[in-house]
């Protein structure tokens, strides 16, 4: 029971670390509680609620223990998978973790490029030795934290827009989140299909293809509130139109660099080539504003 | 709108099915027999990308599906066949 007791405490003392270290932008990726607990401020109210709920089940010291056993099999059994795998899974595995190291200037940063891009900057994404360099250092960087936190946004906010047109039940939260990730798998196999068919080598990833395809969720998320808020069309369309352009914009901007040929000519290209890299990125731009506006319009009602 | 994972993975299979019934004599062989003479001539100097080479990437991407996905089709689709019968 000793040894019970000191788990317990244990498992408190980790759970409220996050509330001291939320200002830091350095923590370890892979423990089991600081991968749930993001670094930033701004969600150190609701870890505070499931902190509470947490800690009424912590005071079971089966529990603790229980937690403890399969905590450290899940690590054993990830890491003998992971080093089963191919070496080159194992880079873009090790590197998925880069896409996940971000801290509040750089997501309050590219938030306001989504929405703002028209400032005239540099978009070029600065490169180390090794790969692309994570979003921490560099805000021309593409990541993972502002998609995924964006898609859950996206349910939750149709929810709500549901509620207030009293339609929802609990089952359309997981309709609408298994068909945003139905349709996320569907563009992005569309994508890479179209890319091995034209024989388009380009500096572009696909990771980073699925990162630059997650952004329309923030607009979604845009045109979505601004109807909550008004309940009006036409506020609707003009935030719809609004967000599209932006949106056009910031990829146009930012894939441009990537798709498109290099003009310092250290590379060959066919006349051909160039004009299919011009047709894919605008295929690419046109088909985030068609997502945009098929994904909310079963929730408008005029 | 009310898509499932579910749906998306019959969705794929039906395709691959597709992509697997192709009839070699009656349709490929049409298609190949404009295209095979090409990519000896000229495979030489810095000339990377192709320009027809979107169709000889569509013939390979065919035909690399079919010949991996021969056996396990057949699992996949009796196991789907299965899943239907029982759950509907």
């Amino acid at each position: 029971m000793h040894s019970a007791a000191q788990a317990s405490n244990g498992y408190e003392g980790d759970i409220t670390m996050p509330h001291t270290r939320s200002a830091s932008s350095q923590n370890a990726f892979f423990s089991p509680q600081s991968a749930f607990y993001s670094p930033s401020s701004q969600q150190t109210i609701p870890t505070n609620q499931v902190a509470s709920s947490m800690e009424l089940l912590s005071n079971n010291p089966f529990f603790n223990v229980g937690i403890k056993a399969v905590g450290d099999s899940m690590k054993d059994i990830t890491g003998k998978t992971v080093n089963m795998l191919p070496n080159e899974m194992k880079k873009s595995l090790s590197s998925i973790k880069d896409y996940f190291a971000v801290d509040q200037i750089y997501v309050m940063k590219k938030l306001s490029l989504l929405l703002f891009p028209f400032r005239p900057r540099n978009w070029s994404v600065g490169y180390s030795a090794d790969g692309p360099v994570p979003p921490r250092v560099d805000t021309n960087a593409p990541d993972y934290y502002i998609p995924l936190m964006s898609v859950m946004t996206y349910v939750l906010v149709a929810g709500l827009v549901l509620g207030t047109q009293n339609r929802f039940t609990p089952e359309q939260l997981g309709m609408h989140a298994s068909s945003a990730l139905v349709w996320n798998i569907i563009e992005i196999g569309l994508l890479c299909l179209t890319f091995y068919i034209l024989n388009i080598q380009s500096k572009l990833r696909t990771l980073d293809l699925i990162a630059y395809c997650g952004y329309k969720y923030v607009g979604m998320i845009a045109a979505l509130s601004s109807y909550l808020a008004t309940h009006s069309l036409f506020v609707y369309r003009c935030s719809l139109l609004y967000v599209s352009i932006s949106l056009s914009y910031f990829l146009i901007k930012c894939l441009r660099l990537k798709i498109l040929p290099d003009t310092s000519g250290s590379h060959t290209y066919n006349a051909n080539g160039n004009a299919r890299r011009v047709y894919l990125l605008l295929a690419i731009v046109l088909i985030q504003p068609l997502f945009i506006w098929y994904l909310t319009r079963h929730l408008i009602v005029t | 709108m009310g898509f499932s994972l579910y749906s998306l993975i019959e969705a794929a299979l039906l395709c691959v099915n597709a992509v697997a019934i192709l009839n070699e004599q009656r349709f490929l062989s049409k298609i190949n027999v404009n295209d095979q003479n090409y990519p000896g001539a000229g495979a030489y100097g810095n000339d990377h990308q192709n320009a027809g080479g979107a169709k000889q990437q569509l013939l390979t991407l065919i035909r690399s599906v079919r010949t991996v996905m021969r056996v396990p089709l057949i699992a996949f689709n009796i196991i789907t066949i299965l899943f239907l019968i029982l759950f509907g």
